[in-house]
This record gives C-alpha cells, sequence and structure tokens, in this order.
C-alpha cells in the first residue's frame, strides 16, 4: 500500500493505475483516521482533489453526527476487535464538498501494514438506486391502486344497484311527503307526526346513499400509500362491508374476531383491497353452492397479525395453485388476474405474507395474510440503529 | 287509485327494508291497501292475490326469485296486474325474465313515483 518503505516504485504506479481505474471510490486510511489513498472515483464523488484529501481525518466526508463518532467505532474496533462493519459492508451516508449528504455502500478491509494497522474502504453511491427504488415504488403504488380501481369497477353493476335502493326510497317518501302537504294545503287533517317520520326516513336513506358513496370513494381515491397503527379487525370489518355492498345474494359470513389484538402499523387501504379482494374470490368460489359460508378470522400467531379468509367451497384447482400468484394468470372469465398478484406484493411491502391452502376433496380454500405485529420500522430509527450498531454497542 | 280511482291492495315483494317501506308508504298515502313481503316464500304463504290486487315484485329476491313469482302469477286463471322492478343491469334482467310470458310492466330503479302511481 502506499507509503510502505518496502512497495517498489513499479507495484506502487501498478497500485495507483488499479485504484485510478476503479469504479468504486476507494480510500485507505490508518488508525488515526488520516487519509493515505484517495483515488480518481472518489475525486469525482466528494468533490476533493487527492492533494486536498490525503493527510486529512476521513471525517471530512462525513456528515457531522457520523464524524463525529467515527473515531469512537474506531477506537471500539481496536479496543474489543469487534467487527460491525469490516467484512460486512453497510450502507451509510457520506458528504459531498459543497455540503450534499448521499446514501452510500461502504465495505471495510483492514490491512496490517509495517506503518500499523489500515482500512481500506470502498465505496459506492447508492442515490442511483435509491433513486431506481423510488421510481419502482411509485410504479408499485400506482398499479396498486389500479388494482383497486379495476375490482372496483367489476363490482360497478351492483354498487349502481345498491344506489338504486336508497335512490328509490328517497324518491318515494319525498313523493309522499308532497302529497301529504298537498292535502294539508287543502284543509284536509294529516297526521303531523307521520309527515315528519317521512322525512326523517327520506333523510336516513339519504345518509345510506352517502354511506355508500364515501365507503367506495375512500377505496378508490389515489393517495400517497400511508402506513399508521391500526386496528386491524375495524380495517377487516370495513372490507367486508365494502364487500357485501356489490352483494345481491351474499353468502353466510362468520366473522371471528381475535380479541385484545396488537394493533398493525399498515397502510389501512391497501390492507383492505387484499381482504376485499379475498372475499370476492371466496364468495365466487360458494356461488351456487349449498350453504355457501365465507368465514373471516383474525388472530395473532407468535409475533404476525392474521387475517384467514376461508369459504366451503370446491377449494382450488391443483393445477392453478402454481400459478396463483403471479399476475396475469387467471382462472375467471372476467377481471385481469392481478388480485392476488397485487394483494401478496402489499403484504410483502408489509413485511408480511399472504399464503394459501388450497382445500379441495370437500374443503374449501383458505387464505391467510400474514403481517408483523410490530409493522416496518421507521426509516429514521432503522438509521439510527445502524449508527449503534456502527457505534460498535461492544458491550452488548 | 285512492284519489283518482278505486283504492286497491298492492302486494310488495322486496327485501329491501328502505324500499319496501318508502313503496308502503306511498302506496298508503295515494290510498291504497299495501301489504309488504319480505320475500316470495312469505307472500306463498298467503291466500293467492285477486284479480283485481297489484303486485310489485323485485327480480332479485333471495331465495324464490322475483321472476319465478311473476311466472306462477301469469300462470293463475285471473292473473292481478304484475309490476316487476330491478335496479340490475337490463342484460340481467332480460336473463332473468327469459322464459316468462304474459302482460306485466317492468321497471327500473330508482322507480318514478309517478310512473309507479299511474301503474297500479
Amino acid at each position: 500500500m502506499t507509503g510502505s518503505p518496502e512497495a517498489g516504485s513499479v507495484s506502487d504506479a501498478r497500485l495507483a493505475s488499479v485504484l485510478d481505474t476503479a469504479v468504486d471510490a476507494i480510500l485507505v486510511i490508518n488508525e488515526r483516521g488520516e487519509i493515505l489513498v484517495f483515488n480518481k472515483a472518489c475525486e469525482k464523488l466528494f468533490g476533493y482533489t487527492p492533494e486536498e484529501a490525503i493527510g486529512q481525518n476521513v471525517r471530512m466526508i462525513m456528515p457531522t453526527g457520523y464524524a463525529d463518532r467515527h473515531e469512537g467505532y474506531i477506537d471500539n474496533f481496536l479496543r474489543t476487535g469487534h467487527r460491525k462493519i469490516i467484512g460486512i459492508g453497510r450502507e451509510v451516508h457520506a458528504i459531498h464538498r459543497d455540503g450534499t449528504e448521499f446514501p452510500v455502500e461502504l465495505s471495510v478491509g483492514e490491512a496490517f501494514t509495517p506503518d500499523g494497522r489500515q482500512f481500506i474502504g470502498i465505496i459506492r453511491d447508492l442515490r442511483p438506486r435509491k433513486e431506481q427504488e423510488r421510481r419502482v415504488n411509485e410504479l408499485q403504488a400506482d398499479l396498486v391502486h389500479i388494482a383497486r380501481v379495476s375490482a372496483m369497477d367489476e363490482m360497478g353493476a351492483a354498487l349502481a344497484h345498491e344506489l338504486n335502493q336508497p335512490l328509490t326510497a328517497i324518491m318515494l317518501y319525498l313523493q309522499a311527503a308532497t302529497r301529504t302537504l298537498a292535502r294539508a294545503q287543502e284543509n284536509q287533517v294529516v297526521p303531523g307526526d307521520s309527515f315528519r317520520q317521512v322525512l326523517d326516513k327520506a333523510v336516513h336513506e339519504a345518509e345510506r346513499a352517502g354511506n355508500i358513496i364515501s365507503r367506495m370513494r375512500h377505496f378508490v381515491e389515489k393517495r400517497d400509500p400511508h402506513r399508521r397503527a391500526v386496528d386491524l379487525n375495524a380495517v377487516v370489518d370495513e372490507a367486508v362491508e365494502l364487500t357485501l355492498l356489490g352483494q345481491r345474494l351474499p353468502p353466510r359470513i362468520e366473522r371471528d374476531y381475535g380479541e385484545n389484538l396488537p394493533s398493525a402499523v399498515v397502510d389501512p387501504v391497501q390492507i383492505q383491497q387484499i381482504v376485499v379482494n379475498l372475499l370476492r374470490n371466496a364468495f365466487e368460489a360458494v356461488r351456487d353452492r349449498p350453504g355457501p359460508t365465507v368465514t373471516i378470522r383474525t388472530a395473532r400467531v407468535r409475533d404476525m397479525l392474521t387475517v384467514t379468509v376461508s369459504d366451503n367451497g370446491p377449494g382450488l384447482n391443483p393445477g392453478v395453485v402454481p400459478t396463483l400468484f403471479k399476475a396475469f394468470s387467471t382462472s375467471k372469465r372476467t377481471g385481469m388476474g392481478l388480485g392476488l398478484s397485487i394483494s401478496r406484493t402489499i403484504a410483502q411491502n408489509h413485511a408480511g405474507d399472504l399464503t394459501v391452502e388450497p382445500g379441495g376433496n370437500g374443503r374449501g380454500a383458505s387464505f391467510t395474510l400474514h403481517l408483523p405485529v410490530t409493522s416496518a420500522v421507521s426509516q429514521d430509527d432503522d438509521e439510527d440503529k445502524v449508527g449503534d450498531v456502527a457505534a460498535g454497542k461492544a458491550g452488548a | 287509485m285512492g284519489i283518482l280511482g278505486a283504492s286497491v291492495t298492492v302486494h310488495i315483494l322486496e327485501d329491501d327494508p328502505g324500499v319496501s317501506d318508502s313503496l308502503q308508504t306511498y302506496m298508503k298515502g295515494l290510498g291504497h291497501e299495501a301489504v309488504v313481503y319480505r320475500d316470495a316464500e312469505s307472500f306463498f304463504g298467503r291466500e293467492p292475490p285477486a284479480a283485481s290486487d297489484t303486485i310489485i315484485v323485485d327480480l332479485f329476491l333471495p331465495g324464490i326469485g322475483g321472476a319465478k313469482v311473476i311466472g306462477w302469477l301469469m300462470g293463475l286463471k285471473n292473473p292481478p296486474r304484475v309490476i316487476a322492478i330491478s335496479g340490475q343491469a337490463q342484460s340481467v334482467i332480460d336473463r332473468q325474465l327469459s322464459g316468462v310470458a304474459g302482460n306485466f310492466d317492468i321497471l327500473r330503479k330508482p322507480l318514478s313515483p309517478h310512473t309507479i302511481a299511474q301503474m297500479v
């Protein structure tokens, strides 16, 4: 390595050439954190020339928080030999000369030289990857939304019918009220109480129509995914009600909700999307079956919350099971075959999963949504944790 | 009709409580007798309607469907006036009523109170 008196000039030149050819930023520091090697990619990434950087403390390319702790990390490692980053590599933040902070992937190796121990850092800019991830997330959110709208579209005719009921009732009540009013104006005796009752009923029906609209709107409106702590049973129940809206002749619904479940940190609309999808599939499976029944069960199983939707239909055809969660592979006449694929994606984005017991031989299918009890730690918490680990809370 | 003509007995077969109650209220307001049945089974449990009665039947009833009820009514010696009501798509209505012959009307929801008043 640079600075080694034994290193011949030829191999020095070769090494320098290798370092400068590398796409990744590579730097070498000593035990005191002084920069010994700073390659071309480093120059591009951080905005300092090797002349400016070499001899400086490596904290110059670290954000304040890390920089303050970095010496502590090195000391800690030297004292305890506890490896938290060496040979592992992790995501940290770096800072450019112009003050821009950005995410990098840092891998650290150590070398024993006659001049003492040295650390070699290889740094890769994570911004392009982050941007790509952001884009993928955005597209995925769009797709999830489209699937939700598509589900609502498939339910559309039934929902229109559902709205027709209160509208019909409102018109009839109001017409009846108008007639009563007309008679009152002709000085006929009319019962005031029943007049008011009729108007109250009309209001009630209008509220019913409004509730149907707001349920639908809540479900299809495009908004950014938002996770918060929610009562899973309430979220599931709302999804059941939403699905029932579009069902004129629903199967028997058995709700077996676990009591005192811890709250789940989820995007409630996305979770409802999964449940609506599972319920609609179940409803379809039991149509034209004797005593059609769909059971919805919520429970806590160790550190996971589960929502299970089972039906007493014929079970799944073994042929469809392998491709069940693949997009565009549908065994149904209508729909895009996106429901289960997107449902599983949503579940996995929540650090959970969607699994199936296909049933058959007299047993219906059963789908289970698994969600972690303590869902996705927020980004900030995550970074803190990295900091702590890197700081080598070696005592722990 | 009550005010315009003779009072008749209206049998309302409708499972939606809002729709059946408002129909009953409206029909009574017009001076008719109005009886509500939540399903076809309870309608069949009563004595058959008179030829002078009017039956308003929702096509999408739980259990025995509205189309079956209409078919049965049309087969009576002196069939009463029958008005089928439905909030479903036309294609669904056509499918439900295929094979049901006879003289009856179809009204789609939301119902026009004026139209249904004239029909009764």
